[in-house]
């Protein structure tokens, strides 16, 4: 047999002519036992030699590779396209199959069937011979009828008969229908599923190979929580089709995004990763105020030491008398900063009131955590620090305190805290966050605060810039918005229509801060 | 010099018309053919601004819709289909519960199939009078709980409710079976002429009016002509 890396560079180019210039890297032969995979990360697409191999006995190599090729570059640039319509269209099917085996294995073929047949129907390829070649399991034969039945094709299937002419039915090029046929498909092939998971075949990858998260780079992975935060209804949608990725994608998210500081990549609560994404589809405007670096640099807070870092910033204390990468910490250093004139953006401390009146974030969207976290993300992305006091009815001890820092993922989870109950807060808390640089403070609640008065005097004697948020309306709100009239320095906004479909609350939040923010 | 988009031709491959193009197309006709049917027939009904249930307007609705669908080719896909999108769709403006549960059992009884499964626990809204006129040699199950006067003028066909009926059940059958698994409601069997009722949970209250057939509960006969009526 010719060698299969000169037989692939010589197919590659049609393939990628065929398909209008993919931007894809040239493919290789890869040993083992995959048969093909697109490898999204680095945009690769591996073509198992056994597989060819075997193939080789009925089909030309060039014809068996130029298939494949076909098969993958119809996956990149048709179904799925990208992370969103995956997992969009996993969730379709669990709906329907109510288990994850099933529901991965069904939107493996309808992936398979909507890339293949947009390939047949709009390219010169071999894909079908391929297809009239290849293993069956009980599914792969109903899926290969309804090929036969849809392409006009003979690939030798004499079986379901009535399944693929139900199946044939279902519009799979029509990309606004996809999550409608999704359903209709995986409740027709329902029975054969149960039945292949009886078999334990559910494991086994299709023949073209399967089609796992894995096979998509971190970038992409961030990108598609991000569209899927803002697409579904509520949180616990969210958290209904994360959950089943959870291995994948905690090992992939990276909440060090744009530089900040974050802690070891690791599981996340599917809560504070909703947030976290929806939060990034906003961004809100700050002002900056007149400050200048000193031109030099202080300890500002702990990292774990990694090869390559000085020496001379470890710091003993913390470090257990270990000297090893991970576990040893060293001083980040950060520039000082003085009022000069350059403008600047001041650290914040965000005040968030997370008592019995707000609402359970965890089940519906959360306005405070959503308007707090965009807050918080707008310091972070201006290069300042976070501090966040999170209460309920603190004097009981229903409060969480977290220090100024840039993790990420450390102020999420202070932000996500639910205390319900009472509400009170306590003004020596937030004292212990007012520093000589004057923060800004952002603080959102529905103002239904038992001690709201200490709070009025204490922003009637504060000289920081406050940014008030309050949720719906009531008579508490209008005693805080009737007192605070005259400060120049606390600016008062709004979030009304708590039944509002909560994505055109979001818009209204941003569009009010964005009129007045700071 | 060489044109720069040469490379972009797509070369000398024509697109074939693949059978999926022209199998779509059909089956939207068929399925156009059906909804034009449904909103004819509620067309129709809604002129009299209330649809009061009376034997002589069921009828009549039935037969309209009966009408609407002769000589279509359709099967079970197409039902349930129709049902989902009276269910949550934008393509049927308006659901009058009873000349659509009317119009699914015309569609059930006139389908190519004999044995037709409807899962009505996919559905948000309650379907009434399914399996209304339901034919000899016609087998309907139900997947999930009906509403009012399911399997009313069942004429020998076969009906099994894996759930629940609501009330006026089996109302003016003639003939064939209604299997229950769950409760029935109130008025089950009222006009009954024939056939058996066979409910294996409790049933609500049974008809006044009872012509003829039986009923029975948990196995046991609960009513018939013969027998003294035991509730």
């Amino acid at each position: 047999m010719p060698d299969l890396d000169d037989i692939l560079k010589t197919v590659w180019p049609s393939v990628r002519s065929r398909h209008l210039f993919p931007e894809l890297p040239a493919p290789a032969c890869a040993d083992g036992e995959l048969r093909v995979g697109l490898d999204i990360k680095g945009k690769k697409i591996s073509i198992s030699r056994k597989f060819v191999k075997e193939m080789s006995v009925v089909l030309k190599p060039q014809e068996i590779l130029e298939g494949l090729l076909d098969h993958a570059v119809s996956h990149y640039i048709y179904c799925p396209w990208n992370l969103t319509n995956h997992l969009k269209l996993y969730a379709a099917a669990k709906a329907v199959l109510e288990d994850k085996e099933m529901a991965l294995r069904a939107t493996d073929c309808f992936m398979d069937v909507v890339a293949d047949t947009l390939c047949v129907s709009q390219k010169e390829t071999p894909l079908p011979k391929i297809y009239r070649y290849l293993d069956r399991t009980v599914l792969d034969e109903a899926v290969h009828a309804l090929f036969q039945r849809i392409w006009g094709i003979d690939l030798d299937v004499h079986a379901y008969e009535e399944l693929s002419s139900r199946l044939s039915r279902i519009p799979y090029v029509d990309r606004s229908s996809w999550m409608k046929s999704i359903g209709r498909f995986s409740k027709l092939i329902q029975p054969l599923l149960e039945m292949e998971k009886d078999y334990g075949n559910l494991d086994t990858p299709s023949p073209m190979g399967s089609h796992g998260i894995q096979q998509y780079s971190t970038q992409e992975i961030e990108e598609g929580l991000k569209d899927l935060a803002l697409d579904v209804a509520s949180p616990a949608d969210f958290e209904d089709i994360v959950h089943d990725f959870e291995d994948e994608i905690s090992g992939a998210t990276q909440p060090a995004s744009q530089g900040l500081d974050s802690a070891s990549a690791g599981s996340m609560d599917t809560s504070i990763l909703y947030y976290m994404k929806l939060a990034e589809n906003y961004a809100l405007p700050i002002r900056k105020v007149p400050m200048e670096s000193s031109g030099s640099t202080y300890p500002d807070h702990h990292i774990s030491w990694e090869v390559g870092l000085p020496y001379q910033d470890i710091d003993p204390w913390t470090s257990f008398g270990k000297f090893m990468p991970g576990i040893t910490q060293t001083w980040k250093r950060r520039e000082g900063q003085v009022y000069g004139k350059e403008e600047g953006v001041p650290d914040c401390m965000v005040i968030i009131d997370s008592s019995g009146s707000m609402k359970d974030l965890r089940c519906d969207l959360s306005y405070a955590v959503l308007g707090a976290a965009c807050a918080c993300d707008t310091y972070l992305k201006n290069d300042a620090r976070v501090a966040v006091y999170n209460f309920g009815d603190a004097s009981a001890g229903g409060r969480q305190i977290l220090t100024y820092t840039r993790n990420r993922r450390e102020i999420y989870a202070t932000l996500c805290r639910y205390f319900a109950g009472g509400t009170k807060f306590l003004v020596e808390d937030i004292d212990t966050l007012q520093t000589n640089r004057v923060p800004d403070i952002f603080m959102i609640s529905d103002m239904q605060i038992t001690n709201l008065e200490v709070l009025i005097q204490y922003f009637n004697t504060c000289k920081n810039r406050v940014t008030a948020v309050h949720i719906g309306n009531n008579e508490h709100v209008g005693t805080f918005c009737h007192t605070m009239e005259l400060r120049k320095n606390v600016v008062i906004y709004g979030v009304e229509n708590k039944e509002d479909i909560p994505r055109i609350v979001l818009g209204k939040i941003r569009q009010d801060l964005y009129k007045k923010t700071l | 010099m060489k044109n720069p988009f040469i490379d972009f031709h797509p070369g000398s491959y024509q697109i074939k018309e693949r059978p999926t193009q022209r199998i779509i197309k059909e089956k939207q006709a068929v399925f156009n053919h059906i909804i034009k049917g449904y909103l004819d027939l509620v067309e129709n009904e809604i002129k009299d601004l209330a649809w009061v249930v009376e034997h002589s307007r069921v009828v009549k609705a039935y037969g309209a819709a009966v009408e609407g669908l002769r000589d279509l080719q359709y099967d079970q896909a197409y039902i349930e289909e129709f049902c989902a999108e009276l269910d949550g769709s934008n393509s049927i403006p308006y659901m009058i519960p009873g000349p659509a549960g009317l119009y699914v059992s015309a569609l059930v009884n006139y389908s190519q199939e004999s044995h037709i499964l409807l899962g009505l626990g996919d559905y948000q809204r309650p379907f009434h009078f399914l399996g209304y006129g339901l034919p000899e040699g016609k087998t309907l199950t139900l997947q999930g709980d009906g509403g009012d006067f399911i399997g009313a003028g069942l004429n020998g066909g076969r009906l099994v409710v894996q759930g629940s009926t609501g009330n006026w059940c089996g109302a003016g059958m003639m003939s064939g079976e209604i299997w229950v698994d769950r409760h029935t409601g109130r008025n089950t069997g009222e006009w009954m002429q024939g056939g058996e009722i066979r409910v294996d949970g409790q049933i609500h209250g049974i008809g006044k009016t009872f012509f003829g057939g039986c009923i029975f509960k948990q196995g046991r006969l609960i009513a018939s002509r013969e027998v003294e009526r035991v509730f």
